[in-house]
């Protein structure tokens, strides 16, 4: 998960989190993150990263899942890219 | 019908960020109006300088306007008082009633900022829930954990007045048990200031004391300042507040509510005195039995001969003998929040017996002939009856009337 220190450091700033309670597996739910705060979320990931989250809604659930999820898209947008 | 009593209140102003600063503010006809720097240019606003946003965690923050936020504190200040706990029945048998003129107005100009000039691809999610008028209200609800009903009132300037009186009456006709009453404004943003510029009612900057630039009933006055804030109320059956040991800190008996029916903008002498004889006649008094008014006195050339006119229309003869105060020269207009916080400047009035000046009238106007107390605040031998004003563009005129408790 290379994008998990960048998503975990985001989470601190935009959320007031401490750094010890944005573990990988941490949920989102027990960490005050509801579903609109969620694709709020999602929305700075994308400026960030400047990717485009897909059209259905993204299931995540815990720290390490936005992890994921980034990485795969990251990979997707550079293979296209070749 | 039930008695109505309050057990708790609380004031987010300009002049004060909690019931007691907002009042010895008042007293000492200390101004909140500045020239205020905003990133579009400056502005005389009343402003609330105080820190809002700390006492939320940043992620609750994210779905919060500034007019959720306020509301949010005053009604935690007046909870706290009334030491009340909503959840002990289940939160069922309370009601939220709350006013506002624009709700989330920040975020919503915030948001078209973005679409149509930075031309961002998408709004924040956030969008809706933070700009819908009934923002505040849901927000109080999950707060206090309230089940029953809630509603949310927007008649301009009168709002908060409305939802006053309207939360009075839901106890006054067992609607309900308790209820959480007032309203907030936060609404200082380039397009809303400029609309309310072209309108030609904002009061003209004096340069050399900005801070006295809003001056109801003085022949100079030029209109108001719009400013921001929220003021709440617990408002509980007397009966159920005694049950519980609360400190009872007045008695709410009179609300009056009517429509002018003649000009969207322009105030109506007749429709503002039938407010207040529909108040006076419900809580069984005479108009001499008032001891105090805070006036709506926005400092427009034409309101206040018009609330100068309904008034001697009810109070006839006695009408130069009551005390008459006009806050918005020192708080500033706080729209939709402006009639709870200055019912809440009236209620004080009542524990301390001592009523604020009508600051800045420098310049009497002959039509304007009434005692605004201009001297400075002023102890009153007798002061148990208190009445508040609200009017709103759209022709709706609120009187609220309250008493000292137990009755003298």
């Amino acid at each position: 998960m290379t994008s998990l220190k960048i998503i975990q450091q985001m989470l601190v700033e935009e959320f007031g989190l401490s750094t010890g309670q944005v573990d990988p597996d941490a949920l989102l739910e027990e960490l005050g993150i509801d579903s609109l705060a969620t694709i709020e979320f999602m929305f700075l990931i994308e400026d960030k990263f400047k990717l485009t989250m897909p059209d259905e809604p993204v299931v995540v659930k815990t720290v390490g899942d936005i992890a994921q999820e980034v990485d795969s898209l990251v990979e997707k947008k550079e293979a296209q890219g070749k | 019908m039930k008695r109505v009593v309050i057990t708790g209140m609380g004031v987010v102003s300009p002049i004060g960020t909690n019931v007691q600063t907002f009042y010895d503010s008042l007293l000492a006809a200390k101004s909140g109006i500045y020239k205020q720097g905003f990133s579009w240019g400056h502005a005389l606003v009343a402003q609330v300088q105080d820190d809002i946003d700390s006492p939320f965690p940043k992620i609750k923050r994210l779905s919060l306007d500034r007019v959720t936020q306020m509301a949010l504190l005053a009604v935690r200040q007046a909870a706290d008082q009334a030491q009340i706990d909503f959840a002990a029945d289940n939160g069922t048998t309370a009601g939220i009633y709350w006013g506002t003129g624009m709700g989330g107005a920040i975020t919503l100009e915030s948001a078209y900022r973005d679409l149509l000039i930075n031309q961002v691809p998408r709004l924040r999610p956030v969008t809706i829930v933070a700009a819908m008028n009934n923002a505040a209200t849901g927000q109080i609800g999950i707060d206090f954990g309230i089940r029953g009903p809630s509603y949310t009132y927007s008649s301009a300037c009168s709002s908060s007045a409305v939802a006053i009186g309207e939360g009075f009456r839901a106890i006054r006709f067992g609607l309900v048990r308790t209820a959480i009453v007032g309203g907030a404004e936060a609404l200082l943003t380039e397009g809303v200031f400029k609309a309310w510029n072209s309108l030609q009612t904002l009061a003209k900057l004096d340069a050399d004391r900005p801070e006295t630039s809003c001056r109801p009933f003085a022949a100079d006055r030029s209109g108001f300042v719009l400013g921001e804030g929220a003021a709440a109320l617990i408002l509980e059956e007397e009966e159920s507040a005694r049950e519980r040991g609360a400190a009872i800190l007045a008695e709410v008996i009179g609300y009056g509510n009517t429509t002018d029916a003649s000009h969207i903008t322009q105030p109506n002498a007749a429709g503002q005195s039938l407010a207040m004889a529909q108040a006076i006649a419900e809580a069984a008094l005479t108009p001499e039995q008032i001891h105090h008014i805070n006036a709506h006195g926005t400092g427009t050339k034409l309101g206040d001969v018009s609330e100068t006119n309904a008034i001697k229309q009810i109070f006839g003869s006695t009408a130069h003998a009551i005390p008459i105060s006009a806050t918005k020269a020192l708080h500033g207009h706080l729209m939709g929040a402006t009639g709870a916080v200055e019912f809440v400047a009236v209620l004080e009035a009542l524990r301390t017996r001592t009523v604020p000046p009508t600051a800045h009238l420098f310049h009497p106007d002959v039509d304007c002939d009434l005692d605004y107390i201009v001297e400075g605040k002023r102890q009153l031998a007798i002061l148990d009856v208190v009445m508040s004003n609200s009017f709103g563009f759209g022709g709706n005129n609120v009187t609220l009337i309250a008493r000292r408790y137990p009755h003298p």
